[in-house]
Order: structure tokens, then C-alpha cells, then sequence
């Protein structure tokens, strides 16, 4: 499978009931810490103890029950538009192969846009209902199906391609026996990362003036300075979206003989190699993106009110007498974002990777990290947003753990998967020259694992953002985050759509960036990665 | 058995040549006619540009000039009629078929009706009994070629390309594959075209080696190979096969030292 960065973790190795009962363990012990711990520092009002999130569930079990039916439905329905506008629009790049490159450009820029901020204007849009919420939790997981679902399409080595040539037939076949049959594990895999996403989706979009579900009650719990709540609430959304990535995987190891793909991102392409190309998408994508957005103004025939189309953007931005003003105080605000954005987003990959390159050194860890590790990527971060504030204050550091813890577990998989793709023979040299543990890592492992680790850095921009923005839409009361929440609540649209586009293009230049550094390397280190 | 669906076919090559993205020239123009019903080994160095030929001959690589006719026509309706079979170095069973699934797949492919008593004896023919619904991950190396040559073999095609189709497997399982698979073509009079860089196979399985320089392939020598069939186990002792490798052997030297001025100054 070369030409992938999409690779297979190893099927975890049968009796492991030793293991399993050391789990156990391992979460009763931490449960105890914890409520040890809760009772100590139970005068400051910021962590609530196993027994009280326990006691409060019990007590509000039938409003914590509505919600959370509220919020699984909507979720439940954006999975399912989410993947089904997923699969299109795979099966749109794969029947022309020419549109791929746009249709992958556009839903990155789609998949860059602030949830935080779609969630009003699509609020206004919608009209009072579910609407929002559902649209959120679909833009929240297609993207993550789309990418696995190309790569998987075109997974299959090229000799099964020949042998279906070879008999005289075309693409369709190609399709039929090979493509779909090969693509499956891609596609599970997508669509086990695709179901806490969608949960999560769905609860942001609650948090921006939704009537019912547990963002609302989160939002509430947060007003309220209500520690028990605010736990209790953050637990169930979180177990729901673990049991959701559970259930999907025991879904997928029932179809499937292979184990899913650990690592979901597309490779990095090498445009040197199609030079240009990469500009001429770029522009492609912009043009489109800019022409769809007039386009559907003039077609739904929005309130120009609260509904901004790409030239008032623009006057906003440029051309109004107060644009000055507008863009000094995005400046403010997305410079403040900065300050909690970057230290975050680079401690993050700092620290998986870092860890990852530790557990190596210390082999036996290093195969019980990677189940877990794996699980709890899975985990919605931003919903437990309201305790990280809780925990570290509404100041910069509460931000930029979130955002680092973020980025942290989906780099930390992918460098310990990457870790040990060092190939064995070229290690057993190392080892005929007697070379020590830290020379076999940075001579070896550390080449090997530059693939997967810029893969994770690629696909942390977008995640890292929506963080960053969450946190401060929800606490931090700085930053572009807090500024569209402002926006929204003064129904500022200038300025909130304003901040979507800067957000978008911002993000999408970072992931633009962060791609370009991975060509330059990967070109030395792993040029056969490269598409 | 039935006969074959399509008698095998006379290959004519008239300046065939193949240069990669303008450059890299792989096959220089080669004029040969492989003849119907023999089996016509390819030998040459790594990457010399041998199984640039036999995938034109496939028709899934286009040549870059000259002229090829199978059976008096060009390779793409060959291919529309499912007449030839094409056999990999590496099996490329698809995993999630049982053996009997990836030999029905040919059938399938080749439009024919699948006829699993066919495909029966056919696995029984490669000594694969027992094994028929037995998943690729469960194989062993030879046993997956067995079955990728059942596979190959179940359309019964008029003309069988193979590529290094035993190279994957251990020294011990090569010479087995190498006694029992051609024994089935053999005794259906198929045209064979084999790319290997095993001279020893090449005698062993062939009527006739073409022997290649290094990339761009030109043909250096033709080497008719008039030992009889069957070939038992033990003839590659005899003086006669000592005799035929050792021409193939020098043809290939020549081949290394060869000089030859770049196709532009021609």
C-alpha cells in the first residue's frame, strides 16, 4: 500500500483478560482519586466528586433524559446526512476524477468554517427548530468520512486493477469487485471517528441558542455556576459519544476482516511533481466557494439583515466608512485568538509525540498505550470544554490546555502508529551494529513516523480552531471566539459573518501551510508517500 | 476437457516500442512474432524493460510506436473478447473472496457463466483440494500462485502472460510450481509468453527464449529450446540443458557490454 498515509493498526492480540481486569482496575482507582480529591477542594467550586455527578443525574434523571433524547435525535440525523453528503461526494471525485482536487478543497474550506459562528447564522436562516443543530453535527462529520472514503477508493495495489483490465473491463468493474470491497475498512473507519463528531456537532450547535438538549443545559449549568451540572452533564455526553464509538467499532469488526485504518487523512500531495496544480486548485476552490455563496443568496432570496453575501463582506471589510474599525477589532480579537491558538496547537504535537517516542523506548507500555490511546482520541474534547474551565480558570490557560489536549490525542496515535512502522530489517541492522535504543529512534523511527505525525498536524489545524473558538464563545470572553458570540447576541452580522470568512481562510491557509512543510520533508524522508 | 474457448493466437510485434513520459525509453522498436500454441520465455536483467512488453502484448500499456496484432488483431478487442489471462508475480487474490470466489471472478469478469464443477477440478489440477473456500490470508505463499494460475487458467484463454509468476515464492516451492502448473497449458496448446530472469526456468518451461539487454529492451538472441516434452524432473542435469543455459548465460553477457549510442543519434 504505498502512496498511503492511511495505515492499519494490528488486530489487539486475543487473552487479554489479564489486561482487562488491570482496566478495570486501573478506572476504579482513578474514580477513588477522584472523589478523594473532589472532597478536598470541594470549597472552590470547580470539581465535582464521582458520588455528586452520580447523586445529580439520579436527581435531574428525567431533564438530563430529554436532553439528551433531544440532543442524540439531531445528532443521529446530521450522521446521516453528513455521510450520505460524504459518500456523494466521493462517488462525485471518483466517476471525475478531475473535480476531485475541488470537491476536497471545498469541503476542507466547508469543514474550516467556525462552528461556533455557522451555528447563529444558520439560527436566523433556519428559524426557531432543530435545523442548526442538525446541520452542525452534518458538517462536523462529513469531512472525516470524505477523506478516508477517497483514500480507501483508491487503497487497492495496482495489480487488481490490471487483472480486471486485463479482461477487457473498465471502471464500473473496477468499481463493483474492487474499489468498494477495498474501500469498507476506510469507510468504517470514517465513520466510527464520524459518530462522537456528530455528537459533538450537535451539541455545539445547542450551545448557540438552541430551546433544548444538553448543550442547553450545559450552557445553563455554566450560567448558573453549577459544578454538579456541569459534570454530570459533561459525563453523559461524553460516555454517550465513547458508547457511540464502541458500538460502530464492534459494527465494523463484524463486516470487516481487516482492522480500520488508524490514521484518517488524505497524503500530502507533491505538487512539484503536477507543478502548479496546487495554485490552480486553490483558485479553483476560492472562485467556486465565492460564486456558490452569491449564488445561493440570489436563490433563497435572504434578509439582507442578518444574511451577508460576499460583497458586503467585502464593504464590511474594505470599502464602509467604518471598516477600519471593523478590521482593527478583528485584528484584537484574532490576535488574542493567536496567543491561545499557537502555544496550544504546538504543544499539542510536542506532547504526542513526544510521549509516543518515550513508549517506544519502553516497548511493553507502548502496545497497551495504543488501544487506549485509540479510544480516547475518539472522545469530543470540546465537550468538556465547561470543565477545563472550570478546572484552569477562564485565563489563557484553560484555552490552551483545551486546544493542546486536542491536538494532543489524534498526534500521539498517530506518532505511535508511526513509531513502529520502522521496518524491522533496517532496525536488525541497527541492532547487528550494536546501536543503542535512542540512536535506532531518531536514525529510524523518527524518519518513519514523520508521515503519520504531519498527517495528525495537517488535520489538528481545523480541530484545534474549533476549539480555541468554543472555549472562548463559552468562557474565555476574548479572542474571535467571544467576539462572534458578541457579534451574534448584538446581531452584528457585518462583523459575525466578517469573522466566519477571516476564521475559514485562516484556517484553511494553516492547513495549506502546515501540508507545504510536510512536502518539503516528506520529499527527503518519505518520498514514496507523496501523491 | 472442452475445448478451448479461443484458439491460441500468433503474436506479431512490427516496430513495437515504448518510451516513458517522452523520456525514458523502456522498449526499443522490436520486430517478433511469439507463435501460436509455444511458449516463448522473455529473459533479461532487472528492469530491462521485459514486462513493459508483455503488459503491451496485455493491452494495459499502450505502445509508444510500431504495431502489434494478436490473432491478426489489435490487443484492445483481444481484451474485449477475454481471449488472453495474465498471471503476476504477486498473486493479487482479492482478500475477501475465497479461492473459489477469485477463480469465479475471472469468469465473471470474462463474462462466462461460472461453473463450479470446472472450477472444482480446475483447484483439484493445481493441488489445491480442500482449500476452495479457504480465504487468501490463510494460503501460503505457493498455494496463493496456484490459485492466482487457477484463476488465470479457468477461462481457458487462447494466450496466458505471465510475469514472474512463481518469483515471489522460496527456491523449493518455485521448482514444484515449475514442474506441475505448465503441465496444464502445456497440454492445452496455449500460446505462453513468460517474463522471468531465472534462466534455468526459462529452458525448463519453454520452446523458444529471447534473451533482452539491459533497459531499453532490444532482443540480442534468439534461442530455440528443441528438448522434448513432458519435461521430467532431473533434465536440467542433462548435457543438453547444460548446452542451452550456457547460450542464454553468454547471450546475456553480450548483452551487459553491449554499446549502443542513445535512440536520438540513430
Amino acid at each position: 500500500m504505498t502512496g498511503l498515509s492511511l495505515v492499519h493498526a494490528g488486530r489487539p492480540a486475543r487473552g487479554m483478560t489479564a489486561r482487562g481486569y488491570g482496566a478495570w482496575l486501573g478506572v476504579l482507582g482513578l474514580l477513588l482519586v477522584w472523589e478523594a480529591l473532589a472532597h478536598v477542594v470541594s470549597g472552590a467550586f470547580v470539581l465535582a466528586a464521582p458520588t455528586e455527578i452520580l447523586a445529580y443525574l439520579v436527581e435531574d434523571r428525567g431533564l438530563v433524559t430529554r436532553a439528551l433524547g433531544v440532543t442524540l435525535g439531531n445528532a443521529a440525523l446530521g450522521y446521516v446526512f453528513g455521510n450520505l453528503a460524504a459518500i456523494a461526494l466521493a462517488a462525485l471525485a471518483l466517476l471525475w476524477p478531475r473535480s476531485e482536487r475541488i470537491v476536497t478543497g471545498l469541503a476542507l474550506l466547508v469543514y474550516c468554517l467556525p462552528l461556533v459562528a455557522t451555528g447563529p447564522i444558520l439560527r436566523v436562516l433556519f428559524g426557531p427548530g432543530a435545523g442548526p443543530q442538525i446541520t452542525l453535527a452534518a458538517l462536523a462529520v462529513y469531512y472525516t468520512t470524505l477523506i478516508p472514503l477517497l483514500v480507501g477508493l483508491r487503497a487497492a495495489p495496482a495489480g487488481w486493477f490490471d487483472l480486471v483490465r486485463s479482461y477487457g473491463r473498465g471502471r464500473w468493474s473496477e468499481l463493483v469487485h474492487v474499489r468498494l470491497m477495498a474501500s469498507l475498512p476506510y469507510l468504517f473507519a470514517g465513520l466510527q471517528i464520524a459518530a462522537p463528531a456528530a455528537f459533538l456537532g450537535a451539541m455545539v450547535g445547542e450551545f448557540t441558542g438552541a430551546e433544548r438538549g444538553l448543550g442547553v443545559l450545559t450552557v445553563r449549568a455554566i450560567r448558573a455556576l453549577d459544578v454538579d451540572m456541569t459534570w454530570g452533564v459533561a459525563t453523559v455526553a461524553t460516555a454517550v459519544a465513547i458508547l457511540a464509538y464502541v458500538g460502530l467499532g464492534m459494527i465494523a469488526r463484524r463486516f470487516l476482516r481487516d482492522a480500520p485504518p488508524v490514521i484518517l487523512a488524505a497524503p500530502a500531495s507533491d505538487t512539484v511533481r503536477d507543478s502548479g496544480s496546487g495554485w490552480k486548485a486553490a483558485i479553483g476552490v476560492t472562485v467556486i466557494a465565492l460564486a456558490g455563496w452569491a449564488l445561493a443568496f440570489w436563490v433563497f432570496d435572504l434578509n439582507p439583515f442578518f444574511a451577508k453575501g460576499p460583497m458586503d463582506v467585502l464593504d464590511a471589510l474594505l470599502l464602509a466608512e467604518d471598516a477600519g474599525a471593523t478590521r482593527g477589532t478583528l485584528a484584537v480579537a484574532l490576535s488574542e485568538t493567536a496567543v491561545y491558538l499557537l502555544p496550544g496547537y504546538f504543544a499539542g504535537l510536542a506532547a504526542g509525540a513526544g510521549l509516543a517516542m518515550l513508549l517506544v523506548l519502553v516497548p511493553v507500555i507502548a502496545g497497551t498505550a495504543m488501544p487506549l490511546a485509540i479510544a480516547l482520541r475518539s472522545v469530543p474534547i470540546v465537550t468538556t470544554a465547561p470543565l477545563v474551565v472550570l478546572l484552569l480558570g477562564r485565563g489563557a490557560t484553560g484555552t490552551i490546555v483545551l486546544v493542546a489536549v486536542m491536538v494532543f490525542f489524534p498526534t500521539f496515535v498517530a506518532c505511535l502508529h508511526g513509531l513502529r512502522q520502522a521496518p524491522g530489517q533496517v532496525l536488525d541492522v541497527f541492532d547487528s551494529f550494536a546501536a543503542g535504543p535512542v540512536s535506532r529512534l531518531v536514525r529510524v523511527r523518527i524518519p518513519a513516523m514523520l508521515p503519520a505525525f504531519f498527517a495528525a498536524a495537517r488535520m489538528a489545524v481545523p480541530a484545534s480552531v474549533l476549539a480555541v473558538t468554543v472555549v472562548e464563545w463559552l468562557a474565555t470572553g476574548a479572542g474571535i471566539g467571544s467576539l462572534m458570540a458578541m457579534s451574534a447576541s448584538l446581531s452584528d452580522f457585518d462583523m459575525l459573518w466578517s469573522s466566519v470568512v477571516l476564521v475559514a481562510a485562516i484556517s484553511a491557509l494553516g492547513y495549506a501551510l502546515v501540508g507545504s512543510v510536510e512536502r518539503r520533508i516528506l520529499r527527503v524522508y518519505a518520498p514514496e508517500q507523496l501523491t | 476437457m472442452a475445448p478451448d474457448v479461443t484458439p491460441p493466437p500468433e503474436i506479431i510485434c512490427s516496430g513495437l516500442a515504448k518510451t516513458f513520459d517522452g523520456r525514458t525509453e523502456a522498449v526499443r522498436p522490436t520486430d517478433v512474432t511469439f507463435h501460436a500454441g509455444q511458449t516463448t520465455a522473455l529473459v533479461g536483467p532487472s528492469g530491462c524493460g521485459k514486462s513493459t512488453l508483455l503488459r503491451m502484448v496485455a493491452g494495459l500499456e499502450a505502445p509508444s510506436a510500431g504495431q502489434l496484432l494478436i490473432g491478426g488483431m489489435p490487443p484492445a478487442e483481444t481484451l474485449q473478447n477475454a481471449a488472453l489471462s495474465i498471471a503476476f508475480q504477486d498473486p493479487s487474490l482479492l482478500p475477501w473472496r475465497t479461492v473459489r470466489g477469485n477463480i469465479a471472478l475471472a469468469l465473471s469478469l470474462a463474462r462466462r457463466p461460472v461453473d463450479d464443477a470446472e472450477i472444482d477440478q480446475l483447484i483439484s489440477l493445481v493441488g489445491l483440494d480442500g482449500f476452495a473456500e479457504a480465504r487468501p490470508a490463510e494460503l501460503s505463499g505457493g498455494m496463493r500462485q496456484r490459485a492466482a494460475m487457477a484463476r488465470a487458467l479457468v477461462t481457458r484463454p487462447g494466450l496466458l502472460l505471465l510475469d514472474e509468476p512463481f518469483g515471489a515464492v522460496d527456491e523449493l516451492t518455485r521448482h514444484q510450481l515449475a514442474q506441475d502448473l505448465p503441465r496444464i497449458w502445456e497440454a492445452r496448446g496455449t500460446t505462453t509468453l513468460l517474463v522471468t530472469h531465472s534462466v534455468t526456468e526459462a529452458v525448463l518451461l519453454s520452446d523458444r527464449v529471447i534473451v533482452l539487454s539491459p533497459r531499453p529492451a532490444e532482443i540480442i538472441a534468439d534461442i530455440a529450446i528443441p528438448l522434448d516434452r513432458p519435461r521430467e524432473s532431473g533434465i536440467e542435469r542433462s548435457p543438453d540443458f547444460g548446452d542451452l543455459t550456457d547460450a542464454v548465460y553468454a547471450a546475456l553477457s553480450r548483452g551487459m557490454t553491449l554499446d549502443r549510442p542513445p535512440l536520438a543519434a540513430q
